[in-house]
């Protein structure tokens, strides 16, 4: 069942053995997997219940239907704009399905750095398998690869780096390319389309436009979570309140971490050592038209400049990138007829993104207003050289798979460059967020799990240090920044939460 | 933000130059003026004249955004549509109904202060929608490069929504060869907001 609370009136009481909030990459597999056990569970998800038959593929529809703050959330100082999913689904609902396992690298470093022994390969190997046979994961065909990632491929292979074809999990696409604006064919196998419908029929009762604001978690007896039946704009329309023995918190980086400081619960590494990823787009114009914007938007991945194994902390990897006109507008500097001057060219625009394993750290505070907390980053100085230098990178790519002219995006005076040009003008350029339309997708780690109560938030099973039967299972509990797509590392880590929760039986549930 | 303080301190801060002087009368008119202005929607509330509760920014503010988003968008082209002849406009208004109080609340303020920036920041003792396009484009351009951080953070969110409601509008596409959408209009489950 499926129930968006707006269209069915009044309040929501309801007891269950799990009430799992969030129903994204982690909460819906979470949910999932307790509800195939056999567990009553209630799942409660802030947005919406959009279907393929709603995604449009226009952006002005779908922007403020499937984003946090219709795309437009943004750190606290505006340098940074945050990508988050805000629909029954979550961020898998616009996601570019790249489908990667957790780099071992990572998972040493986790396991030897964060007190976290028992994520082994071995240990992780059942819960991955489970995630990609659900999500339907297969390499993409070479047939498949547009004309996009075809020429940044021939470009990258001319300059002798590293890359690959990556994984996905699409099924009968039908390669029109609006996965961003939400699949209009359910090709896509987002939680939409698998786990959470997975859930529903095996029992769960799926809730929309349900806020949870706050979490009681006395040390003996029934936790209760405590919120709203909210609008889209956020008014509200009628109270909530859930009654469960085991809490799964999985509404991603930016909002678990919020609830939980809300709730006083976590201790006092909640909400720090936020991790973004964050990228820039440098855009390529070529001479003639490419349609960059059809096709799958994402299968090549160049890893040349992310060498894990050496250092497991820093590095950058290229992704192709292309977008429909408002997400190019927006990418271009400058307003008006300067602006214009590139947009006329959309049709042979393609882009190639720096996207960052970022050391940087930054933090999320409860803000005055609910939904909209407060956002705090800033790049230290090695990964903004690390960003100015993928840029050149990005450029030198383009360049070499054909591009005419390349516009790194620095807003204030756009840097044009033509074939030839010195591409060290860009790290000569002041690269840090306000100087460049700086984008996050990926917010991870606030409350990150570890070994250590005093330096984490979650034990390796996601459940909260010192307080029973109260789990995270989403991007906040990755230890460090991934330095991946986190699809599947999310789904999987869930997934690994859910069946702890089964193994531990009466004790959790029931 | 290195350099708040030093321009926060310029603006504020009594100074003895006789340029410093007019810049912070100028900015203490301005703000005078829109602090009255700020007044005129509520007394229009009370006395019930308030435009229709189904559109988000009033008809003083949408003048407003219409001309903006001209600026924002100004092709050069002869024969390219004209904001006022597309539903951008409407289409900005509709997101912006849609989206969190806490999220909107600050857009028809950043509206006023636009319509006010010339006398406020430059020096112009004219209204943004009193000026012509160079001189808005001028003003335009004293926001996005302005030592002020909140000036470059309203700009560019302004601008962000100029080129959402523009660019999302078909007769727009042609002129920069998007072929648009796939699925039929029609196929839509559900009707716009």
């Amino acid at each position: 069942m499926i129930e968006t609370l707006l269209e069915r009136g009044g309040d929501l009481v309801a007891r269950a053995d799990v009430c799992v909030i969030g129903s994204g990459a982690g909460g819906a597999v979470a949910a999932a997997e307790l509800a195939a056990s056999g567990r009553d569970v209630v799942v409660l998800e802030q947005g919406e219940h959009w279907t393929s038959r709603d995604f449009t593929q226009r952006e002005d529809e779908m922007l403020p239907r499937l984003f946090e703050e219709a795309g437009m959330r943004q750190t606290l100082d505006g340098g940074i704009t945050i990508l988050q999913g805000r629909c029954v689904g979550g961020s898998t609902v616009h996601n570019l399905c790249y489908a990667f396992r957790t780099p071992p690298p990572i998972l040493r470093m986790w396991r030897e750095q964060h007190a976290l022994p028992e994520l082994t390969e071995a240990a992780l190997a059942e819960s991955f398998a489970r995630v990609e046979a659900n999500l339907r994961v297969k390499p993409i065909r070479e047939d498949e690869v547009n004309t996009l990632n075809r020429l940044l491929r021939s470009g990258s292979e001319k300059l002798g780096y590293s890359g690959f074809v990556t994984q996905h999990n699409r099924e009968n696409c039908v390669r029109a390319g609006y996965c961003l604006l939400g699949c209009s064919y359910d090709a896509k196998q987002s939680m939409l389309v698998t786990y959470v419908p997975r859930a529903s029929e095996a029992g769960a009762r799926v809730f929309a436009g349900a806020r949870a604001e706050r979490i009681e978690a006395p040390p003996a007896g029934p936790r209760r979570v405590l919120g709203h039946v909210v609008d889209p704009t956020g008014r509200v329309h009628g109270s909530i309140t859930v009654e469960a023995r085991t809490i799964v918190l999985a509404a991603g980086a930016i909002a678990s971490p919020d609830l939980l400081l809300r709730s006083g619960l976590g201790g006092p590494e909640v909400g720090r050592h936020l991790h973004l990823h964050p990228s820039v787009m440098v855009a390529g114009y070529w001479p003639e038209p490419i349609h960059a914007y059809r096709g799958i938007p994402q299968s090549y991945y160049i890893d040349e400049f992310i060498d894990l194994e050496r250092d497991p902390h820093s590095g950058y990897v290229l992704m192709p990138i292309s977008g429909f006109p408002v997400l190019a507008a927006v990418n271009t500097p400058g307003f008006g007829r300067e602006h214009f001057r590139q947009m006329r060219d959309f049709s042979k625009l393609g882009g190639l993104l720096v996207l960052l394993h970022d050391r940087s750290e930054g933090s999320v505070r409860s803000g005055d207003s609910l939904g909209k907390p407060e956002i705090r980053y800033a790049l230290d100085p090695e990964d903004r050289a690390l960003l100015a230098e993928g840029m050149r990178h990005c450029a030198e790519v383009l360049f070499a798979a054909g591009a005419e002219r390349v516009v790194a995006p620095f807003l204030l005076e756009p840097l044009v460059l033509s074939r030839g040009a010195d591409l060290g003008e860009i790290a000569r350029r002041e690269v840090r967020e306000g100087t460049l339309p700086i984008a996050s997708t990926h917010p991870q780690s606030t409350c990150r799990m570890g070994g250590d109560p005093a330096s984490s938030v979650v034990n390796a099973f996601g459940e909260l240090h010192g307080v029973r039967g109260v789990f995270v299972a989403d991007m906040s509990v990755f230890p460090t920044s991934l330095g991946a797509p986190p699809q599947i590392t999310t789904a999987a880590l869930a997934d690994r939460t859910a069946h702890h929760i089964i193994a531990r039986g009466s004790e959790l549930a029931g | 933000m290195p350099n708040q303080p030093s321009s926060l301190r310029s603006l504020l801060l009594p100074t003895s130059t006789r340029r410093g002087f007019l810049k912070l009368a100028g900015a203490t008119a301005a703000f005078s003026a829109l602090a009255q202005l700020r007044v005129l929607p509520a007394a229009a509330a009370c006395s019930g004249e308030q435009a229709s509760g189904d559109r988000f920014f009033d008809a003083a503010e949408t003048e407003i955004l219409t001309q903006l988003m001209q600026r924002m968008v100004e092709t050069g082209l002869p024969d390219a549509p004209q904001v006022r002849d597309t539903r951008a406009v409407a289409t900005v208004d509709a997101v912006c109904r849609g989206l969190d109080p806490a999220v909107s609340g600050l857009l028809p303020l950043a509206l006023l202060l636009v319509e006010w920036s010339p006398p406020l920041f430059d020096l112009r003792f004219a209204r943004f929608t009193t000026l012509g396009a160079d001189g808005q484009d001028a003003s335009l351009r004293s926001w996005m490069t302005s030592r002020l951080p909140f000036r470059r953070t309203a700009f560019l969110g302004l601008r962000n929504l100029c080129f959402l409601g523009w660019y999302s509008q078909p007769e727009t596409w042609s002129l920069i060869g998007y072929q648009g959408p796939l699925v039929p209009r029609a196929a839509a489950g559900r009707a716009p907001a």
